[in-house]
C-alpha cells in the first residue's frame, strides 16, 4: 500500500521540474509531472492528488484554467499552489479569486517550496 | 532517344519566341526543384537537431540535478559524484554545438531559482571552465556575440570579467554597451556604476530605466557620490544621475544643481527643474525668477510647474506678472499658483471680468 502523498506538478521548465521532482521525493512525496495544462488536468482527474503545484503560464491550458477546472468543473478542495513570473501580479490575483491557496514568485527557494507544501498538507 | 530527337526537332521548328518560353520554363522547373531538395534537406536536418537538443537537454538536465542533490564533501569541498559530474561536462562542452546545450541547460534553471541552489550553479559554471569560452566571445568581431557573451558573464554571476567586459563600455553598438551596463550594474550594484565616469557614448531612456530597475533590486541602497556625474560632459550622463537624485533623495546635491540652471542642454535644464521641485529647492527659485524672460518657453511652462508645488508669499509679485502671459500653460499655472498662497487676490479676479476666456479659467480653478 503507497501511503505516500501526490503531487501534480505543472511546470513547463523540464529542468525546474526534473529539480523539484528530486527534492520533494526526498520529503517522501509522490511526484506527477505534467508538462502543461491539458496533461495537468488529466492527471489530476486520474490520479487525485493531495496537492497541485502549477505554474501560471503554459502552453496549450494555462494554470489559471487549471485550478478552475479543479474548483468548478471537479469541486476539489485540493490545496493549489500557484508559481508566478515577474509582471504576473494580475494573474496571481485571478488565481486567487478561482480559487488558489497560495503563490511563489519566480526564482524561488526549492526550500520554501518545501516548507509551504508542508504548511498545506503536513 | 526518339523521343528526344523528336522533341529537339519541334524544338528547332518553333519560332524564337516559343523557345525563350521553353528556356524559361525549363530553368524555373530545375530551380523549383533545387529549392525542393535544399527544403527537404533543411527540414531533416534541423529535425534531427531538435531530437539530439531534446536528448541532450535531458542528458545534461539530469547531470546537473544529480550536482545539486549530491552531498559536497566537508567544508563545502566538491564530493567524488559531483567531480564525476563535471569531468562529464567538461568533455561535453568542448563540442559547440554541446556547449549551447549546457549553458541553456543551466540557464533554465537559474532563472526559476534562488538561494544555495542558484549559487551551487553558477560554481558548476565556473567548475566546467565555461566561463573560459564566454570570455573568449569578448574576443570576437562579431558585436552579436560579444554581446552574448557579456549576457552569459552577467546571468552566471562572474565578476573576474569586470576588467575585460568594461572595455567595451564605449562600444559601437547600443546593443553591447547595454549589456556591458547591466553587468556591471547586475553584478556591483552601485558600485557598477562607475562605468558612468567613462561614458562617452549616448545612454537611452530604455537603458537608464533598466538601470534603475536594476538598482532597485540591491539589497545595499547605499548611492555613491554623484556630483562628478551631474558635472559630467556626457549629457545623458548628467541626465541620469539628475534621475538617480530624485530617486533616492539627494538632498546633500543642492548647489551642484543650482549649478546646473545653467547647463548649456536644454534638455538636462528642463530635467533638472522637477528634480529641484521634487527636492525643494527653494534658493533655485531666485535664479529662475531672475532670468525667466531669457529662458526658452519649455522651460517657462517647467519653472511655473516647480512653483505650483514651491510658491510662496514673497513669489506674488513674480505671479501677478505673469497671470495674463500669452502662454495658456503659464497663465493657469500662474492663476492655481495664486490661489494657493493669497486666495483673496485669486478671487478679485472673479469679480473684474477683464476678459471672458480668463474669467472662466478663474472659476474653473477656483472650483477644482
Amino acid at each position: 500500500m503507497n501511503n505516500k502523498l501526490k503531487i501534480v506538478l505543472a511546470e513547463d521548465n523540464t529542468t525546474l521540474s526534473l529539480l523539484l521532482k528530486f527534492r520533494l521525493e526526498k520529503e517522501g512525496y509522490e511526484l506527477i509531472m505534467a508538462e502543461d495544462g491539458k496533461e495537468a488536468i488529466e492527471y489530476i482527474e486520474q490520479q487525485m492528488p493531495d496537492i497541485i503545484i502549477t505554474d501560471i503560464m503554459m502552453p496549450f491550458v494555462s494554470g489559471l484554467e487549471v485550478i478552475s477546472h479543479v474548483r468548478n468543473k471537479l469541486n476539489l478542495n485540493t490545496p493549489i499552489i500557484v508559481f508566478s513570473s515577474a509582471g504576473q501580479e494580475e494573474m496571481v490575483l485571478k488565481a486567487f479569486n478561482l480559487g488558489a491557496n497560495d503563490f511563489m514568485g519566480k526564482p524561488f527557494s526549492p526550500n520554501e517550496l518545501v516548507i509551504r507544501i508542508k504548511r498545506l498538507i503536513g | 532517344m526518339d523521343r528526344v530527337q523528336q522533341f529537339i526537332n519541334y524544338y528547332n521548328g518553333e519560332p524564337l519566341i516559343i523557345q525563350l518560353v521553353w528556356i524559361v520554363a525549363c530553368m524555373l522547373f530545375f530551380t523549383t526543384l533545387i529549392f525542393i531538395i535544399y527544403l527537404k534537406i533543411l527540414r531533416v536536418k534541423l529535425r534531427r537537431n531538435e531530437k539530439l537538443i531534446t536528448k541532450f537537454s535531458k542528458e545534461y538536465e539530469l547531470l546537473l540535478v544529480t550536482y545539486l542533490y549530491t552531498e559536497s564533501g566537508e567544508d563545502g569541498e566538491i564530493s567524488s559524484e559531483q567531480k564525476e559530474v563535471i569531468d562529464k561536462l567538461k568533455e561535453s562542452i568542448t563540442n559547440k554545438f554541446k556547449r549551447e546545450i549546457v549553458v541553456l541547460s543551466f540557464l533554465k534553471l537559474t532563472n526559476e531559482i534562488t538561494g544555495e541552489m542558484a549559487e551551487s550553479i553558477y560554481n558548476l559554471y565556473a567548475n566546467t571552465k565555461l566561463k573560459k569560452y564566454a570570455l573568449a566571445k569578448l574576443k570576437s568581431r562579431k558585436w552579436d556575440v560579444i554581446a552574448g557573451g557579456i549576457r552569459e558573464l552577467t546571468l552566471f554571476h562572474v565578476k573576474e570579467a569586470h576588467d575585460k567586459v568594461i572595455k567595451h563600455v564605449n562600444h559601437s553598438k547600443r546593443e553591447v554597451r547595454k549589456e556591458v551596463q547591466l553587468y556591471l550594474v547586475n553584478l556591483f550594484n552601485f558600485k557598477g556604476l562607475n562605468f558612468l565616469d567613462d561614458l562617452k557614448t549616448p545612454l537611452s531612456e530604455w537603458d537608464q530605466i533598466q538601470l534603475l530597475e536594476e538598482l532597485q533590486k540591491s539589497e545595499d541602497q547605499q548611492i555613491p557620490d554623484i556630483t562628478a556625474w551631474l558635472k559630467s560632459p556626457n549629457d545623458y550622463v548628467v541626465v541620469f544621475a539628475l534621475k538617480l537624485a530624485k530617486i533616492y533623495n539627494q538632498f546633500g546635491m543642492k548647489e551642484v544643481l543650482i549649478d546646473l540652471l545653467n547647463h548649456t542642454s536644454e534638455k538636462v535644464r528642463l530635467e533638472l527643474l522637477p528634480v529641484l521641485s521634487y527636492l525643494h529647492v527653494l534658493e533655485s527659485k531666485e535664479v529662475l525668477k531672475k532670468d525667466f524672460n531669457s529662458r526658452t518657453k519649455d522651460e517657462q511652462i517647467a519653472i511655473f510647474k516647480l512653483l505650483e508645488n514651491l510658491g510662496e508669499t514673497e513669489d506674488e509679485p513674480f505671479i501677478l506678472r505673469h497671470i495674463h502671459n500669452s502662454n495658456f500653460e503659464i497663465k493657469f499655472s500662474a492663476l492655481k499658483i495664486l490661489k494657493d498662497i493669497n486666495i483673496e487676490k485669486f478671487r478679485s479676479f472673479n469679480l473684474v471680468p477683464p476678459e471672458s476666456e480668463f474669467v472662466k479659467m478663474v472659476l474653473f480653478i477656483e472650483n477644482n
